[in-house]
């Protein structure tokens, strides 16, 4: 398949690339890049793609998600969540293991693996349980199922308090060089319902405070650096977990660290009126800590963006606050949430693809993808400027926790290519 | 600004569920004890019933234990003529796994006009109000550890009553303010109502995070915390608040946040002393001092039915008004189509 996109601003991070010129892509590779203005070549192309103030990146490389499906297909399937990934520019996702059953054996995975495969929207570099059924008691076949190949291990949102426990588990992984993932959430601290602040106070909700995730943080960075054992945390939420990170960085703990795209654009000022549709794990915090994330994102404090895309059904959010449960639809919203901080002035599109796609790939142990001449064809276009609404009609995931649902969002992706075949467009 | 407030109002202004006091004004507050005022009236009467509910059905949903609040309701809504039934929800349907929405949609489709609710999660009723139920007024009988708003308002009737302008007055609200629904709506609603000086008096395990952002000062210790003061609440202290390491033991906390003869004596002279009842004599307010001159705790419960009886015709009343406007806006409608 031969396809020749025109006229885009190419964005690449890993050879500080920021021009405009026409692309095309043959066979799978990136076959040339420059002006083809005047080949004949636009005869021979498959597909041609007048895409004039639009952005190509590297496609987007995906650090959290939850594809549902298994026992939990009233959320989503693998089929509908991989399209709504592809759709928000992602070729690769590491799906979170906490699927049910959970992911913790190779039959599992192998399963989760081949439903996507027979979807063929994205590919996935499984995260596997680091312990078996994620109960923070026994650890799970890690060397096998990374065989299998799961790209790192994490016990999700399950604390393993049992210090003894998780010693071991790092000092396993290490023994084969294997990745941890972690959320940092200290379990007892952490079973509120929000940010614990004077918005929960006054809202009668229990709080989750920020040292939740502080403690949590410091207990696994000792332990990392104790053991070797490389390290990633999973959606920081606060300005203080911020610093320890850049802490440990200075320090010279191999650490690097994600924060989901809803914590970079929302507080828990959202929450006012009780809307269950920001419930999330991690709680959504202050301004202050939403700007020490998008400060942390610059900075390289935090690596990656990550989706922390949770589908659910409609009747998962239709509760007293407490009662709903946690986590957002974010794939169709995603995009757009990273267009609203470029055109803010937080953040540029560069550092967005820095963080969605050069380092998310680097973290996976994934080859980045790289828009050069040569390379396999992962690639996302992104048009700024498109309007839409996000309502029934529109959005993919079958999740109907989108907090942004029947508002005007403004930027989209027009296609989405992986290995040289499209795998979305709109 | 909370939500709730748009909730809470009709288009023109009237009240329509009552959930809390907070984003209410000063003007609706004092109305809501105006008509509680006249009601008050009724209670000794010897026929105390007036016609105001007649023909309204009332439905009171406690998912919640509660004796005293609900049968206030029960007597409020009956002294208001309306048609009462109390559902005792924790043994029932949701037992049976029912979600509350499940349970509350069968509800409606009884023609009932109002739910008098208590549920244990904050946000239960607002819940309620928007997304189950507009067409049905919902009084908020107590939801988590959020709003307890006709407990607040008939504790403002009582300061009202004995005490006058708000404006003056030191306010000390002491103990367990981390779980208490009430202390959040009597803050809300002192605030509203013009007074300057609320003072919270507990250990900080049991004051929440950035209650100071609601405009009140924080005390740990009891003597100060008092002095000087116009009206001291006290709440009440759940035995569970022990073996849940917020305290040591209730002999400690009685020794230092509970109200005795000597403690009172901190405060102005003629300051009253309210609690929301149930007491725990003993272990946060001293015998002597709960039966003594200074305590409004009886008379809290008396105006608790006018109260509640005047949220409940306003409630009502911006209802119909409501439901009104509805018909007047479909007929219309369907007038247009004809011509």
């Amino acid at each position: 398949m031969k396809i020749m996109i025109r006229g885009a601003r190419l964005l690449d991070p890993n050879q500080a690339l920021d021009r405009v010129a026409d692309v095309l892509i043959k066979d799978g590779v990136i076959d040339t890049i420059g002006d083809l203005s005047n080949t004949s070549i636009d005869t021979q192309v498959d597909i041609q793609v007048d895409a004039k103030g639009m952005i190509l990146s590297p496609s987007f490389v995906d650090l959290n998600t939850c594809l549902r499906d298994l026992n939990q297909i009233q959320k989503g399937t693998i089929a509908s969540e991989t399209h709504a990934a592809a759709s928000a520019g992602f070729t690769h996702l590491c799906p979170s293991p906490d699927t049910q059953p959970c992911s913790d054996s190779s039959s599992v995975i192998s399963l989760i693996k081949s439903k996507v495969e027979g979807a063929g929207f994205c590919d996935i570099l499984p995260v596997a349980a680091l312990t078996k059924g994620l109960k923070g008691a026994a650890l799970s076949n890690m060397e096998s199922l990374s065989g299998a190949g799961c790209m790192g291990f994490s016990n999700a949102g399950y604390d393993i308090s049992d210090n003894t426990v998780l010693l071991r588990c790092y000092e396993y992984a290490a023994t084969f060089g294997l990745k941890v993932l972690v959320q940092a959430q200290d379990e007892k601290l952490g079973s509120g319902h929000m940010h614990a602040g004077p918005t929960a106070t006054r809202m009668g909700l229990d709080g989750i405070p920020v040292i939740a995730e502080t403690l949590s943080i410091s207990r696994h960075l000792e332990l990392m650096q104790h053991t070797g054992v490389e390290g990633h945390f999973n959606q920081l939420s606060s300005a203080k977990g911020v610093a320890l990170i850049r802490q440990a960085k200075a320090q010279g703990i191999k650490v690097t660290a994600d924060a989901g795209i809803a914590h970079l654009c929302f507080t828990d000022a959202k929450i006012e009126g009780y809307c269950s549709q920001y419930h999330v794990q991690p709680p959504l915090r202050e301004e202050l800590d939403r700007k020490a994330l998008v400060a942390g994102i610059k900075d390289g404090t935090i690596d990656a963006i990550c989706s922390a895309h949770q589908p659910h059904e409609s009747a998962a959010k239709c509760a007293p606050f407490a009662a709903t449960a946690s986590g957002m639809a974010v794939y169709d919203m995603l995009v757009p949430l990273m267009q609203i901080l470029v055109d803010a002035g937080e953040l540029t599109w560069m550092h967005a693809i820095q963080a969605l796609s050069t380092n998310s790939a680097s973290i996976a142990k994934h080859k980045a993808s790289s828009l050069a001449v040569g390379n396999s064809a992962n690639l996302t276009l992104i048009d700024p400027n498109h309007h839409w609404i996000l309502n029934e009609v529109t959005k993919i995931s079958q999740g109907t926790n989108q907090a942004l649902a029947s508002q005007t969002l403004k930027a989209r992706v027009k296609l989405t290519i992986k290995q040289g075949l499209i795998s979305y467009a709109l | 600004m909370s939500s709730s407030s748009n909730l809470q109002l009709t288009k023109d202004g009237e009240l329509r569920h009552f959930l809390t006091p907070e984003g209410l004004d000063r003007l609706m507050l004092e109305r809501i004890l105006d008509t509680a005022d006249s009601f008050v009236v009724v209670g000794n009467q010897e026929i105390k019933k007036v016609p105001l509910l007649r023909g309204r059905t009332v439905v009171n949903l406690f998912f919640e234990n509660s004796t005293r609040t609900r049968s206030t309701f029960e007597l409020a809504a009956k002294r208001l003529s309306a048609d009462v039934l109390t559902l005792d929800i924790k043994t029932s349907a949701t037992s049976k796994g029912e979600s509350l929405l499940d349970t509350l949609q069968n509800l409606r489709a009884m023609h009932s006009d109002m739910f008098v609710v208590r549920h244990s999660d904050s946000g239960a009723a607002h819940f309620i109000a928007e997304q189950v139920t507009p067409n049905v007024a919902i009084i908020n009988a107590g939801d988590g550890r959020h709003a307890h708003p006709t407990q607040a308002m008939l504790d403002m009737l009582t300061i009202r009553r004995h005490k006058g302008h708000f404006e003056p007055l030191s306010v000390a609200i002491v103990g367990d303010i981390s779980h208490s629904r009430v202390a959040r709506d009597q803050i809300h609603a002192l605030k509203i109502l013009g007074c300057k000086d609320i003072r919270l008096v507990g250990p900080n395990t049991l004051m929440p995070q950035g209650i100071e952002n609601m405009g009140v000062s924080t005390h740990n210790n009891m003597d100060s915390g008092i002095s000087g003061t116009d009206v001291i609440i006290m709440l009440r202290l759940q035995t569970e608040r022990m073996a849940s390491a917020f305290l040591p033991s209730a002999g400690e906390y009685f020794r230092l946040y509970g109200l005795t003869t000597a403690r009172l004596a901190q405060a102005k002279p003629d300051a009253i002393v309210m609690h929301p009842g149930p007491i725990n004599r003993g272990i946060e307010i001293e015998s002597a001092v709960a039966d003594g001159p200074q305590s409004m705790i009886l008379n809290q419960v008396g105006y608790g039915i006018a109260l509640r009886m005047a949220v409940m015709s306003m409630a009502m009343s911006g209802q119909m008004q409501q439901r009104q406007a509805q018909a007047n806006q479909t007929s219309s409608l369907s007038g247009e189509k004809k011509a």
